[in-house]
């Protein structure tokens, strides 16, 4: 998913930069800028059309949606500086899990990684409030868990795993 | 309306850009260092790494802030009557501000970044005594002292000189059927907009800074971090889209003198300024996506607001910029070409900035380098670049102007612009890659990308010193 998020930002960062590379390129000749009402109207309205796509699209389903029903597992992390407090350190795949965050004293990220070491997802904690995000994981073996916002001189140091099993 | 009728107050924005200049030249030179230090080529103690992060941080924004405030006072100053005493006061207080900063971070060891996260100031750890995390708020409170003032300080005139806040801002042409030639100048529908919501963002900075501050003096009086974090980003988004908001007037005054084409006041350039005056204080939730506690409306707010606020951009100013320069007989010199870079590195930087703000997409890239990587292309490639250009343009000659682009322009642009580029791409792998962000130690697999980036950010430190100290010799001249 990163590999497409980074490929589309670069495209569409080429294509503007394209567009001034052309325009720059127009300097200093003959050429007159025609039609400039109607090509402003047509990016506008493109750029509106495509932005309502991309917005219903992604927000078909909402991102944060939690699982709910019996068959779900609930975790709970609980964040410190500088270390983690997981209380299941083997996980069942291919159910539903909550992980539930606390923290206990300033605000941290909880970033989980794959055996890849890319994020997988990532929720922040903050005093006084706890936030929720599931996840169901298709794939057994030890997921890094790193902190992702910070939260002080011992913030890289914030590092943690937990396995997740088969049965 | 947009005759220029007074003389702006040169001698200290030449001042103020030449501490802007080497401020810049100075924090580029500690983003290296961190960035070397994470591709293990130096050594650098995660203490003193995370103030670096720090004073790197403020340094950039608070400068931005700067130069961004002094484009705006000089060209401001064509139109209305400013007070030079008013803008001494604000460039005491910032300074105040920076040397309470500086002390608070290098003799404190303060090491919360700018955005004081409540409430990281307070609990540092041991890394830190509290005193350090006081003085650091003490010297934003300062600033934002300075930037109330200054905005009291422009405001007031341009009010008084255009019939009030509405009129000023275009209102009457954006939505009463006014004729554009009867609105005011582009430059002062910017500076009036700018001027509302910067105030506005400052003053609830103001809020959460002292509710800190007390946090800090008395620990048992506490701040709910919700509310706090919404405050703080709904503060430093607002802030540091000003410096950009500010900046962009230099385009506006200086392009029509290389195209002959004035940039004139238009019913859609009065619409765009108006929805960006909306967007800039309703796109803030887009930093806290990651928040799930924070209601679904406004994450989904942050969402489809990060993406309108491309389009007064890409559609108004960058388009209408791409208009005036087809065709024209633009002479090319080191301000202009900067000037042009500055608006298509701002919109090619809003790409990646406008999909981290996709609510699916942020869930992966948060709080990794890809967010750095967004910033700082808008930023190095745009506010600084915009800034640049128009110290260039401050300190610049006929002839130079008449010759174009010397040699030496040519190589300190071209190194800027691919150093810029290379080094921000490399932050956007990295954050691809999953590399969170500001973390002081990386590991193995990632010091290959730091260390690339390290040689485009010596490229980029190297032509920011040039662009430099080309303006120190300008102004000896």
């Amino acid at each position: 998913m990163q590999s497409i998020i980074l490929i589309v930002s670069l495209v569409l960062m080429a294509v503007v930069a394209l567009a001034f590379w052309r325009v720059i390129g127009a300097v200093n000749t003959d050429v007159e800028p025609v039609n400039i009402g109607s090509r402003r109207s047509k990016l506008f309205w493109g750029l509106v059309i495509f932005g309502l796509l991309v917005t219903v699209g992604s927000l078909r389903e909402w991102p944060h949606v939690m699982a709910s029903g019996n068959e779900v597992v609930q975790v709970n992390a609980t964040a410190e500086q500088f270390s983690w407090e997981i209380d299941t350190q083997k996980i069942p795949i291919g159910k539903k899990i909550v992980f539930n965050l606390h923290t206990k004293d300033v605000n941290h990220g909880f970033g989980v990684f794959n055996l890849s070491g890319r994020l997988l997802f990532q929720m922040q904690a903050m005093p006084g409030y706890i936030n929720k995000v599931s996840y169901i994981f298709e794939k057994p073996g030890l997921y890094k868990v790193r902190c992702m916002e910070l939260c002080g001189v011992g913030h890289h140091d914030m590092n943690d795993e937990f396995e997740v099993v088969t049965k | 309306m947009s005759e220029t009728k007074f003389e702006p107050h040169t001698g200290a924005v030449k001042f103020t850009m030449l501490v802007a200049g080497a401020v810049f030249a100075l924090m580029m030179l500690v983003g290296l260092l961190m960035r070397a230090a994470q591709g293990n080529l130096i050594e650098l103690d995660p203490a003193l790494f995370y103030q670096l992060l720090s004073a790197h941080g403020a340094g950039m924004v608070g400068t931005a802030g700067l130069s961004g405030a002094a484009i705006m006072w000089y060209f401001v100053g064509r139109y209305v009557p400013l007070s030079a005493k008013m803008y001494w006061a604000f460039i005491a207080l910032f300074l105040l501000g920076v040397v309470f900063i500086l002390v608070s971070i290098f003799i404190g060891g303060y090491g919360a970044a700018w955005t004081f996260l409540f409430p990281l100031p307070a609990m540092s750890a041991g890394a830190w005594e509290p005193w350090a995390g006081a003085l650091f708020i003490l010297g934003y409170t300062s600033i934002g002292v300075g930037f109330l003032l200054y905005y009291l300080a422009i405001g007031y005139p341009i009010i008084k000189q255009y019939g009030g806040l509405g009129r000023s801002m275009a209102w009457h042409v954006a939505f009463g059927g006014a004729d554009p030639e009867d609105g005011p100048p582009p430059t002062i529908i910017a500076a009036s907009v700018v001027t509302v919501f910067n105030t506005l963002g400052i003053v609830v900075g103001a809020a959460v800074l002292v509710a800190s501050l007390v946090n800090l003096l008395v620990p048992g009086f506490a701040v709910d971090a919700l509310l706090a974090k919404n405050m703080i980003f709904f503060f430093g988004h607002v802030f540091i889209n000003a410096s950009i908001y500010m900046a962009v007037i230099a385009v506006y005054e200086i392009i029509p003198e290389y195209t002959g084409r004035p940039w004139k006041t238009t019913r859609i350039f009065a619409i765009a300024w108006a929805s960006i005056l909306l967007f800039v204080m309703a796109v803030y939730p887009h930093h806290l996506l990651q928040d799930m506690v924070m209601p679904g409306w406004m994450l989904i707010m942050g969402q489809v607001v990060s993406y309108l606020s491309g389009l007064p951009l890409l559609v108004v100013t960058a388009f209408s910029l791409c208009v005036y320069l087809i065709g024209s007989k633009m002479r090319w010199d080191l301000a202009s070409a900067l000037l042009v870079l500055a608006v298509a590195g701002w919109s090619v930087g809003s790409i990646p900035a406008i999909i981290d703000g996709m609510i699916v997409a942020n869930k992966l890239m948060h709080n990794t380098q890809w967010v750095p990587g967004h910033f700082h292309i808008y930023l190095l490639l745009g506010e600084v670049a915009m800034s640049f250009g128009f110290m260039a343009w401050l300190v610049r000659s006929r002839n130079v102007s008449e010759e174009g682009l010397s040699g030496l322009d040519r190589l300190a642009f071209g190194s800027y612009v691919l150093g810029g580029a290379g080094f921000t791409v490399m932050f956007l792998i990295s954050g691809a890659l999953s590399i969170p962000r500001r973390w002081a130690v990386h590991l193995p697999e990632w010091v290959l990308q730091d260390q690339i980036a390290t040689v485009f950010g010596l490229l980029v430190v190297l032509s920011t010193l040039v662009i430099v100290l080309k303006y120190v010799a300008g102004l000896r001249r």
